[in-house]
C-alpha cells in the first residue's frame, strides 16, 4: 500500500470518529475503503476500553478511600447522634465507646438504614491488665458488606456493661462466655450463666490475676504440680 | 466385690468353680461407651471392623448398669469428674477401669497450667489399667484390654480374702 493511501484512511477514521461517516463512504478504491472500515472499528474498541479502564480506577480509589476511613465515618455519625458516648481516645481501627449508651447505640447501629449493622460476629473479652478489662464487637452488614470494630473498657471495680443480647440474638452466648472468662456482667442479659465452666466455680480464670481454688467437691486443684501426688 | 465374695473355703470344687467365673468374666468384659475427647475416636476405631473388639467378647453397652469396663476416654474435667465418679458408682460389680490416653492417666498436656482439668481419674475412681499415648492407637487400647482380660483371669472371686 503507497503512503498517499495510508494517509488518506487515518484522515478518513479521524473524521468518522468526530461523527462523519461520508468520508470512508465517499473512498471510490473498494479495498482502501474497507481497509478504512476495520481500522475505524479498531479505534473504537481502544477507546472504548480506554475510557473504561479510566472510569474503573477512579471508582476504586473512591472505594478504597472510604474503606479505609468507614470506621472514623461511623464514629462521627454516632458522635453526632450520641454525643457523650464517644471515648477520648480513639483509633482510625475502631470505635472506643464509653459503656453508658450502648444499648442504644446498637439499637440505632442495626436499625439505621445506611449503616445496617444486622450480624454481630464476635464478641470477644481483654484483661489488659493495671485493672481494666475491654469487651469488643465486631459488626457486619450482610447489606452493605462492611464492617466496624467496637471496644468498650470498664474497671475490674464495676464491670458493668448493658447486655446487647435483645440487639442480636447471638450475643446470648458470648457474653456468657465473656462473663463466664472475665467476670463482666451484662445488664439486662436475660440469661446471665456461666456457660463452660461448672455453676459453682469460683473466680474468673482468664483475669490477670486469677488465681486457682484449693478444691472443688472435695479434688484438689494443684496450683503447681511439683511436689504434689 | 459381690455377695459371693468370702463365702466358701478352699477346696477343689471351688477352686474350679472360681477358675469358670473368672474365666467367663475375662472373655465378655462389655464396656461402657462414653467418649470424652479425641481418645473417644480411637476407642470407636477400636470397636469398629478393621479392629474388632467383639473378637476378644468386648462389645459397647450404652448404660452403666449392662457394663463392666469403664473406659475413661478423653480430658477429664472438673466439672465432669463428678459426673465420670456417679456413672461409676452407678455400674454393678465386678467393675474395671481403663484409664485411656495421657489426659485421663496424668492431665496430659494440661498437666502444669489446666486449672479445669483432673490430673488424672486415678483421684476420682480406682484405674486398673493405664493406656499411655495421645491419643493410644486403637492397637494400644486392645493390648491394654488385653492385660486387663489377663488380670481378671488372675482373680479368685469365690475364696479371695479381702481385707
Amino acid at each position: 500500500m503507497s503512503e498517499d493511501k495510508e494517509k488518506m484512511i487515518s484522515e478518513a477514521v479521524e473524521k468518522a470518529l468526530q461523527g462523519d461517516m461520508d468520508a470512508i463512504n465517499n473512498i471510490e478504491d473498494r479495498i482502501t475503503r474497507s481497509k478504512a472500515k476495520a481500522a475505524l472499528a479498531k479505534a473504537k474498541r481502544t477507546r472504548k476500553t480506554e475510557e473504561a479502564s479510566s472510569e474503573e480506577s477512579e471508582i476504586s480509589e473512591a472505594k478504597v478511600e472510604e474503606k479505609l476511613n468507614f470506621s472514623q465515618n461511623v464514629c462521627k455519625k454516632i458522635a453526632e447522634k450520641f454525643p457523650e458516648s464517644i471515648d477520648k481516645e480513639q483509633n482510625k481501627d475502631w470505635i472506643q465507646l464509653k459503656p453508658e449508651n450502648w444499648l442504644e447505640i446498637a439499637k440505632w447501629l442495626k436499625s439505621n438504614e445506611s449503616l445496617y449493622f444486622d450480624s454481630l460476629q464476635c464478641n470477644t473479652g481483654l484483661d489488659l491488665g493495671e485493672g481494666i478489662l475491654e469487651s469488643r464487637y465486631n459488626l457486619h452488614s450482610m447489606k452493605h458488606l462492611h464492617k466496624i470494630e467496637i471496644r468498650i473498657k470498664v474497671s475490674v471495680e464495676k464491670p458493668d456493661i448493658p447486655s446487647v443480647e435483645e440487639v442480636w440474638r447471638v450475643a446470648d452466648w458470648f457474653e456468657r462466655e465473656t462473663y463466664d472468662m472475665f467476670g463482666i456482667n451484662f445488664i439486662g442479659h436475660r440469661d446471665l450463666r456461666r456457660i463452660l465452666l461448672p455453676d459453682d466455680w469460683e473466680g474468673w480464670p482468664l483475669r490477670k490475676d486469677y488465681e486457682e481454688q484449693e478444691t472443688y467437691h472435695g479434688i484438689v486443684v494443684p496450683k503447681v504440680k511439683e511436689g504434689w501426688e | 466385690m459381690g455377695i459371693l465374695e468370702n463365702k466358701f473355703d478352699d477346696n477343689i470344687i471351688v477352686e474350679k468353680l472360681d477358675k469358670l467365673l473368672s474365666w467367663s468374666r475375662s472373655t465378655s468384659p462389655w464396656f461402657f461407651q462414653f467418649g470424652l475427647a479425641c481418645c473417644a475416636i480411637e476407642m470407636m476405631a477400636a470397636a469398629a471392623s478393621r479392629h474388632d473388639l467383639m473378637r476378644i467378647g468386648i462389645i459397647p453397652r450404652s448404660s452403666p448398669r449392662q457394663a463392666d469396663v469403664m473406659i475413661v476416654a478423653g480430658t477429664v474435667t472438673m466439672k465432669m469428674a463428678l459426673r465420670v465418679k456417679k456413672l461409676y458408682e452407678q455400674m454393678a460389680n465386678p467393675k474395671y477401669v481403663v484409664a485411656m490416653g495421657s489426659c485421663a492417666t496424668s492431665g496430659g498436656p494440661y498437666w502444669q497450667h489446666g486449672y479445669h482439668v483432673l490430673k488424672g481419674v486415678d483421684i476420682v475412681i480406682p484405674v486398673d489399667v493405664y493406656v499411655p499415648g495421645c491419643p493410644p492407637r486403637p492397637e494400644a487400647l486392645i493390648e491394654g484390654l488385653l492385660r486387663l482380660q489377663e488380670q481378671i483371669l488372675e482373680e479368685r472371686p469365690l475364696t479371695r480374702k479381702t481385707g
